[in-house]
């Protein structure tokens, strides 16, 4: 070996650390700086803006002025939430049964839910659409929910089954065997254990929904149901309002799937390698 | 009481031994397994009928609808009439080329995360800061990152000033005006945006290489280079093929919002991809007959990016 390789040869790359770390710093400010221009711009006026200094809550005042945020925020927050608890009952319940109290047929619909993962939601938006509105869903959360629900729960069943696969079936027959009923044995054994996927599972589904725009804006199209996301971009498309006006929308919207995502990080990386199937 | 204890291991036994011969011959049902298996089909039962009402269901009338003139409350039959029309329409496969321009997008959003990872496995000081930083995009809704980006991408805004700064002509008319640089703006942001899942995934990748592998080539002598292009990117070669799918698939179907705030699809169908144009036709044009069609073939599309993911997944079932 010559001298040539370095002393600080580390997985094949002979770049210095102060290089990797100038490399990683400039990644990182492309990164951030989005988000630097979003606060920097919300606490500016139009004026300050325009001179490109300042500092003023004016563009804060607006944007309640002209966008229901609280209001929007709750409905965000109904739908999201009434969402995650429905994925997380159904895709806990299939993928108890379909890992442990495996029926005739059972492996079928195994493998018809996780097809359904590959249909995307603008091939079936319309008839959805026209569905919901026959049965008059259409300005409800429900609907959205559905909508919603339906869309995460291959997904999240597909993990709550490989999950559950993990169990050792002893466990469970000896739960039988002590007089546990199936009922018992999922509230008692199964879903305690499977809280660190439910975290997951919700992280996931939490992120999902609040950002999403087409179902939201489609289904929940009336301003007392709007949600969080929906508004900004009506609002954007309107072009009413200014830049730091949209931009401090744009930050408070963030928030609280930015807050979920920082407590939660663990659960949502986890979530992205379990992705890949065993 | 040891006597109770002998049973219940025996029973045990015995149940398990009841359990799994079932699951094997599902002909021979006792009483035990028959419980189970009608509370099987209880529990996935909610499941099922979400899927089959909402997903299934739907998918299935796209399908239908696609050979009608649907307008949301009467259809006639009109057989392959819409998709004769598509194939004809000069608006159609400007917007497939749109697809295919994004799809170029993609060596870009597999190779920077790539080589990002590899400097951030190199555990440096506050490697664990970056991953954070990195990965938090993730978290930002669509509908945001567009309104940011339509700032810097703007005629007076950060890439324009940036270009003048350098002696270059900036872009009089904002680089959302143009088609062509629409377009490239919109690729721009797809992969900063999918920059952070694809670097996670990859240092999840790196993380199950084992140091032994890469001690063994550095003793072999292999260089920096040859250990990266021979030993570590065939190892990862699972976890590259996931992050290209799940990309691919994204840039099919996830960029509907992206492009509503950032273009609205123009200027003219500058930025239309299949997607925002099954919206388009469906609830701007009133058009569901077509949108149904477009939808179709958007689930041929992404059917068959599924099926190629499938059968490299079961071609290598190496574990994590």
């Amino acid at each position: 070996m010559t001298a040539f390789m370095g002393s600080d040869f580390r997985f094949g790359l002979r770049l210095s650390r102060g290089v990797i770390l100038l490399v990683l710093c400039l990644v990182a400010v492309i990164m951030l700086y989005p988000f630097y221009y979003m606060l920097h711009a919300a606490f500016q006026s139009f004026q300050q803006f325009e001179l490109g200094r300042g500092f003023s809550f004016t563009s804060w005042a607006q944007l309640f002025s002209v966008l229901p945020v609280f209001r929007e925020l709750v409905n965000s927050s109904i739908v999201t939430l009434g969402t995650v608890a429905i994925i997380l009952a159904v895709s806990t319940c299939g993928g108890y049964s379909l890992s442990k109290l495996r029926f005739r047929g059972s492996s079928v619909v195994f493998v018809g839910i996780v097809a359904t993962m590959m249909v995307p939601l603008q091939s079936i938006i319309i008839p959805e659409y026209v569905n919901l509105s026959r049965v008059g869903l259409i300005g409800h959360f429900i609907g959205a929910v559905l909508v919603y629900s339906a869309l995460g729960s291959p997904f999240a069943t597909f993990l709550m089954t490989t999950y559950f696969r993990g169990v050792p079936d002893e466990l469970l027959e000896a739960a039988v065997v002590d007089g546990l009923s199936y009922a018992n044995i999922f509230l008692r054994i199964m879903v305690p254990m499977a809280i660190p996927a439910l975290f997951t599972v919700a992280v996931l589904q939490f992120i999902q929904v609040w950002d999403d725009l087409l179902v939201a804006m489609l289904f929940l199209p009336n301003p007392d149901v709007r949600t969080i996301t929906v508004g900004l971009a009506t609002l954007q498309a309107q072009r009413i309002v200014n830049i730091p006006v949209l931009m401090a929308g744009s930050f408070i919207s963030a928030l609280p799937a930015v807050i979920v995502y920082l407590i939660f990080q663990r659960s949502l990386i986890n979530g992205l390698t379990m992705g890949m199937g065993k | 009481m040891e006597s109770k204890r002998a049973l219940r291991i025996f029973s045990a036994r015995n149940g398990a031994a009841t359990v799994t011969s079932l699951t094997r011959q599902r002909s021979r049902s006792s009483p035990l397994a028959r419980q189970r298996a009608g509370v099987g089909v209880m529990f996935v039962a909610p499941v099922v009928l979400l899927v089959v009402f909402l997903l299934v269901l739907p998918i299935i009338e796209a399908i239908y609808y696609s050979f009608t003139n649907w307008n949301g409350l009467s259809s006639q039959w009109v057989g392959l009439a819409t998709y004769e029309q598509l194939l004809t329409s000069p608006v159609f496969w400007r917007v497939l080329l749109n697809n295919a321009v994004l799809l170029i997008a993609i060596p870009f959003a597999i190779f920077i995360p790539l080589s990002v990872a590899f400097l951030l496995n190199q555990k440096t000081f506050g490697w664990a800061f970056f991953r954070s930083v990195y990965f938090l995009p993730t978290a930002i809704s669509w509908v945001v990152i567009g309104m940011v980006s339509i700032q810097f991408f703007a005629a007076d805004g950060l890439l324009s000033r940036g270009l003048q700064l350098l002696g270059l002509p900036g872009n009089q008319q904002g680089f959302l005006g143009h088609s062509a640089t629409a377009i490239a703006a919109v690729a721009v942001t797809f992969i900063w945006s999918v920059f952070g899942t694809n670097t996670i995934i990859f240092v999840t990748g790196m993380a199950t290489i084992g140091t032994e592998v890469l001690e063994a080539a550095r003793v072999d002598g292999a260089t920096g280079w040859t250990t990266i292009t021979r030993i570590m990117i065939p190892l990862l070669g699972r976890f590259i093929q996931f992050a290209f799918v799940t990309t691919l698939i994204t840039a099919f179907t996830a960029l509907f919002s992206l492009i509503f705030v950032m273009t609205g699809g123009g200027p003219g169908y500058g930025t239309t991809t299949l997607e925002f144009y099954v919206y388009q036709e469906a609830f701007s044009q009133g058009q569901f007959g077509t949108g149904a069609a477009l939808g179709v073939v958007l689930f041929l599309i992404v059917f068959g990016i599924s099926l190629f993911q499938l059968r490299l997944m079961s071609r290598d079932t190496s574990p994590m």
